[in-house]
C-alpha cells in the first residue's frame, strides 16, 4: 500500500491520557495497570475483578462540563481521544481549526460491542419500570455508531465517518479502510483507530465466557492515529511518528462444523504474509511484533506459531495487552500506539518471545497483529517515518 | 497506478416483509403492496404504536443447517439466508467462492440486538449466573459476516459496517472499493436488521413513529414505521465475472460519503452533507446530474428527512424533475438493512424500467416539491439509478447503479478525485 504517515496520536489508555502521558508510561511502565478501584461501574459484586481502566478519566478536563450529561463512557473516551489527536497533529489549537478544515478530515473507528452501558441501562428501565419511560436523550447511545457520530458533532468532522466492527481485528481493518479513503481523495486526513468502554455488562460477559486471564486484565480505551498520505506530509517537510505501510487480513473457518470460537493459525499466517507483501518488506526486516497475546492459550499459541512460521522463531514478540489490557475493538489501535512508542525509542515491554536484535532506539519496523475470536486475523506493518 | 476494475452486481438475495427472494420482492414492489402489519415479536400494545414491516414466516431452518440455526440469532440468520439466495442467484453456490479472494462486508445498525435483549432479561431476572455462555457467544455485530463467510468458504476480509440507516449503502460502496483496490475479486455484501422491543420503544420515545402509515413526501406525513429484513448482493470484478460468463445485473458506480456533524438523530436542515454525498456519487461515476434517470429516496416519512431530501433534489438536479420514490411505505424503515434492500429494489428498476411507487401519497407538500412516483409504479428510463441514504449520527451515503455498458471507465485508484 502507499504509505500513510501518522502525524498525531490521541489516546485514552491505562497508561495515561494523551501522547506524552502514554509515551511516559511506555518508557517506564508501572508494575501493574490494573485499576486499584474500579470507577467505570459499581464493582462491589465483583471483588476479584481485574480491569485496566483508563487512568484518571475526567472528560470535563478536555471537553468542559456542558453537554456531557447524556453521553456514555464510550462516547466520552472517543471524543477526548479525537480532540487530543487533532491537537497533537496540529489541525486544531484551543479547539479551533488552524490547518485544513472539518470538510477535509474524517474518522474511521473500530468498536466491537457498542455501548453495552447504555443498552443495559435502558433494558432495565423497560423491564423493571416501563418501556415508555426510557430516556429519549439516552436512546441514541444504544446505536452502534453513536459514539463516532458524536465525535463528528463535537469535533466538526464532515469528510467521512465510517464505523467498523471486526472484533479484535477491527482496529487494524480500519487502516485498510483508511488507505482506500485517503487514496481515493475522500479526505486530507483521517483519524483511524478504535475504542471500547468498560461496563458491568462487558465484564460480566467475558467473566461468564471464562475469557478473563490471570495475567492480562480486560481493559478499555480509545486510540486514534491521525493519518495522511505520506507523500504529502513529506512534501510539506513535516515529520511523522511513523508510517503505516502494509495490511493483511484473513478468515479461516474450522474444518469441522464446530463452535463459533476458533483460533486460526492459518488465518494469522496469511494475514502476516499479506501484510509483508503489501508493505514490500521481508520477514527479516521486522524488528519486533506487537502481538495480540492476551493469556488465552489457544489464541496465543496459534498467533505465536504463525509469527514464528512466517517471521521466524527468533523474532522479538511483545504483548502490549499486558499493560494496556484486552481492549477488544480498540486493541488493534492500541497495538499501533505501542508500535509508535517503540519507534520513538520506548523499550518493548513485556517481551514474551525472542529478544530485540538491536537497541530499542534502533527499532525501525514493527508488525502489529490481532487475532479475532472466530477464525479472523489481521496484521499491519508500521515503520519509522522517512523524514 | 493501475486501471481500476469495473464492479458488477451479479446476484441478489432478499428477506423482507414483502417476501423472501427477489421474485416475490420485485413483484410486491411493482404492485405497490404493503408489508406493514401488527408486530408479533413482542407485545407492543402498550406503546401506542404497534405496526411494523415485520418479516413473517421466516424460518431459519428453511435456509440454514441445524448447526447454523443453533449458532445464529435472527439477524444473522436472515443475513445468511439472503446471502445464500444471492450466491445462488449469481450461480456461485457450493464451493465456488471458497478462498482468500472472497470477502464479506455487512452493514447493520444494531446487529443481534435481540440476543442482547435476551441476555439482559436473563441477567435482570436471574442474576449474573443466569447469563448463559452459549447465548453470549451469539452476540455481536461482528458475527454477521462471520456466519456468511463460514457458510460460503470466504477467507478474505470479514467486516461489519455499523452505519445505522445508511449501513447497506456503506457496505455496498466499500465492498466495491475493496475490489477496485484489488483486495478481493468477489464480495458478498449488503445489510441486515431486526425489529426488537428496545429500539421500537426508543423510536416511539423519539416521537418519530407514524401511528398508521408511513407516507413519504406527503403533506400529512406523521413519521416512520419500522421494518426489518436482509438484503445481500454479490459484487464481482469484471474479470471474475467475465471468466465465468456471469449475468451482469448492474454496474456499481461511484458512491458518495459525508457526515453532517450536526445532530445525532436529525439531518442537517440545509442538507449540505446529503447534497455533497449525492454530488460525489455522480461525479465519482464519471457522470453528470443529467445522466440520472431515477432516485430511490431515503424517504422515511418524517418531516425533517423528506424536506432535507427535497433540498438535495433541487440542489443537485435544479429545474429538472427527476422521478423519486420511497419504498418505506411498503417495507417500513428497515434501518441498517433499508438501503441494501432498496439497492436491490434499484436492480428491479434497472432490469425492468419499473419505478417502485411511494404508497400512501395523497396530498402534495409544498416543502417536498418533487416528482414523486405516487401510489402506482411508473415505467421510465432506467440506465442510471441513484440510491440515497441518510443515517443516525449524521452519516450520509449515496450509491449509484447503472445498466452494464452505460458507465464510463472507472477512475484510476491512487489518484485523488
Amino acid at each position: 500500500m502507499k504509505p500513510l504517515a501518522v502525524t498525531g496520536l490521541g489516546i485514552c489508555s491505562s497508561l495515561g491520557i494523551g501522547r506524552e502521558a502514554f509515551l511516559r508510561g511506555m518508557n517506564a511502565p508501572p508494575a501493574s495497570t490494573v485499576s486499584a478501584k474500579i470507577t467505570s461501574f459499581d464493582a462491589t459484586a465483583y471483588p476479584q475483578a481485574r480491569i485496566a481502566e483508563v487512568v484518571d478519566f475526567d472528560p470535563t478536563r478536555y471537553l468542559g462540563d456542558k453537554g456531557l450529561r447524556t453521553l456514555d463512557r464510550l462516547t466520552k473516551l472517543l471524543i477526548v481521544a479525537a480532540r487530543l489527536a487533532l491537537h497533537d497533529a496540529g489541525f486544531k489549537r484551543d479547539n479551533a481549526w488552524v490547518r485544513s478544515s472539518g470538510e477535509q478530515v474524517g474518522l474511521i473507528c473500530s468498536n466491537a460491542y457498542g455501548s453495552l452501558e447504555a443498552i443495559t441501562e435502558l433494558d432495565r428501565v423497560a423491564t423493571l419500570e416501563d418501556a415508555r419511560y426510557i430516556n429519549p436523550a439516552k436512546f441514541p447511545n444504544t446505536v452502534s455508531n453513536s459514539a463516532a457520530g458524536y465525535v463528528s458533532i463535537w469535533e466538526e468532522l464532515r469528510a467521512i465517518n465510517v464505523s467498523v466492527s471486526d472484533g479484535n481485528c477491527g482496529g487494524l481493518d480500519a487502516v485498510a479502510c483508511g488507505e482506500i479513503f485517503l487514496e481515493t481523495g475522500r479526505a486530507e486526513a483521517l483519524l483511524i483507530g478504535g475504542a471500547e468502554a468498560m461496563s458491568e455488562a462487558l465484564y460480566l460477559a467475558f467473566s461468564r465466557l471464562g475469557a478473563l486471564d490471570a495475567q492480562t486484565p480486560i481493559g478499555e480505551g480509545a486510540a486514534l492515529l491521525v493519518t495522511e498520505v505520506a507523500e504529502r506530509v513529506a512534501a510539506r517537510g513535516d515529520r511523522s511518528m511513523g508510517e503505516l505501510v502494509g495490511y493483511g487480513t484473513a478468515f479461516v473457518a474450522p474444518i469441522h462444523v464446530g463452535p463459533l470460537l476458533h483460533a486460526s493459525q492459518t488465518a494469522m499466517e496469511r494475514a502476516i504474509a499479506d501484510a509483508l507483501a503489501d508493505a514490500e518488506v521481508k520477514a527479516a526486516d521486522i524488528d519486533i511484533v506487537a502481538s495480540g497475546v492476551s493469556g488465552l492459550d489457544a489464541f496465543d499459541d496459534a498467533e505465536l506459531a504463525a509469527i514464528a512460521k512466517v517471521i521466524g522463531e527468533g523474532v522479538c514478540v511483545a504483548a502490549p495487552k499486558a499493560l494496556l489490557g484486552e481492549t477488544l475493538g480498540a486493541c488493534g489501535a492500541m497495538g499501533l500506539a505501542a508500535g509508535l512508542a517503540w519507534l520513538d525509542g520506548a523499550p518493548p515491554t513485556p517481551i514474551v518471545r525472542g529478544a530485540l536484535r538491536t537497541p530499542s532506539r534502533a527499532v525501525r519496523t514493527v508488525l502489529v497483529t490481532t487475532m479475532g475470536f472466530y477464525g479472523n486475523a489481521s496484521a499491519v506493518v508500521l515503520r519509522a517515518g522517512t523524514n | 497506478m493501475q486501471q481500476s476494475p469495473r464492479v458488477f452486481i451479479t446476484g441478489v438475495g432478499v428477506v423482507s416483509s414483502l417476501g423472501l427472494g427477489k421474485d416475490e420482492f420485485f413483484r410486491a414492489l411493482g404492485e405497490g403492496r404493503s408489508g406493514i402489519s401488527v408486530v408479533e415479536a413482542f407485545d407492543a400494545s402498550g406503546l401506542g404504536r404497534e405496526l411494523a414491516g415485520e418479516v413473517k414466516g421466516f424460518r431459519a431452518r428453511d435456509h440454514l443447517s441445524a448447526a447454523e440455526a443453533r449458532r445464529t440469532g435472527r439477524c444473522s440468520a436472515m443475513a445468511l439466508a439472503a446471502a445464500r439466495m444471492a450466491t445462488a442467484d449469481a450461480g456461485l453456490g457450493g464451493d465456488a467462492l471458497r478462498g482468500p479472494r472472497t470477502a464479506v462486508v455487512v452493514g447493520t445498525t444494531m446487529g443481534e440486538a435481540g440476543i442482547l435483549e435476551d441476555l439482559d432479561q436473563a441477567w435482570i431476572s436471574r442474576g449474573p449466573t443466569g447469563v448463559k455462555r452459549a447465548l453470549i457467544a451469539k452476540y455481536g455485530s461482528t458475527l454477521l459476516p462471520i456466519h456468511i463467510a463460514r457458510a460460503i468458504g470466504a477467507e478474505g476480509m470479514v467486516l461489519t459496517l455499523p452505519a445505522a440507516c445508511a449501513a447497506g449503502n456503506y457496505a455496498i460502496g466499500f465492498a466495491a472499493d475493496l475490489i477496485r483496490r484489488g483486495r478481493a475479486d468477489v464480495v458478498v455484501t449488503g445489510a441486515a436488521e431486526i425489529i426488537q422491543e428496545l429500539q421500537f420503544s426508543g423510536f416511539v420515545r423519539l416521537a418519530a413513529m407514524a401511528p398508521q402509515r408511513c407516507q413519504p413526501f406527503d403533506l400529512n406525513r406523521q413519521g416512520l414505521i419500522l421494518g426489518e429484513g436482509a438484503g445481500l448482493v454479490v459484487l464481482e470484478s469484471e474479470a471474475h465475472a467475465m471468466r465465468r460468463d456471469a449475468r451482469l445485473i448492474a454496474e456499481v458506480g461511484g458512491y458518495g460519503l459525508s457526515c453532517d456533524a450536526y445532530h445525532i438523530t436529525r439531518p442537517h436542515p440545509d442538507a449540505a452533507g446529503s447534497i455533497a454525498a449525492m454530488r460525489a456519487a455522480i461525479e465519482r461515476s464519471g457522470l453528470t446530474p443529467n445522466d440520472i434517470d431515477f432516485v430511490n429516496a431515503h424517504g422515511t416519512g418524517t418531516k425533517h428527512n423528506d424536506a432535507a431530501e427535497t433540498k438535495v433534489m433541487h440542489d443537485v438536479f435544479g429545474a429538472r424533475r427527476v422521478p423519486i420514490s420511497s419504498m418505506k411505505g411498503m417495507l417500513g424503515h428497515c434501518m441498517g438493512a433499508s438501503s441494501a434492500l432498496e439497492a436491490i429494489g434499484c436492480m428491479m428498476t434497472i432490469e425492468t424500467g419499473i419505478y417502485p411507487p411511494t404508497i400512501g401519497y395523497e396530498t402534495p407538500d409544498p416543502e417536498c416539491d418533487v416528482d414523486v412516483v405516487a401510489n402506482v409504479a411508473r415505467r421510465g428510463a432506467s440506465n442510471v439509478v441513484v440510491n440515497n441514504s441518510l443515517a443516525f449520527g449524521g452519516y450520509n451515503c449515496v450509491t449509484l447503479f447503472a445498466k452494464p455498458g452505460v458507465l464510463p471507465p472507472p477512475r484510476i485508484i491512487g489518484r485523488a478525485a
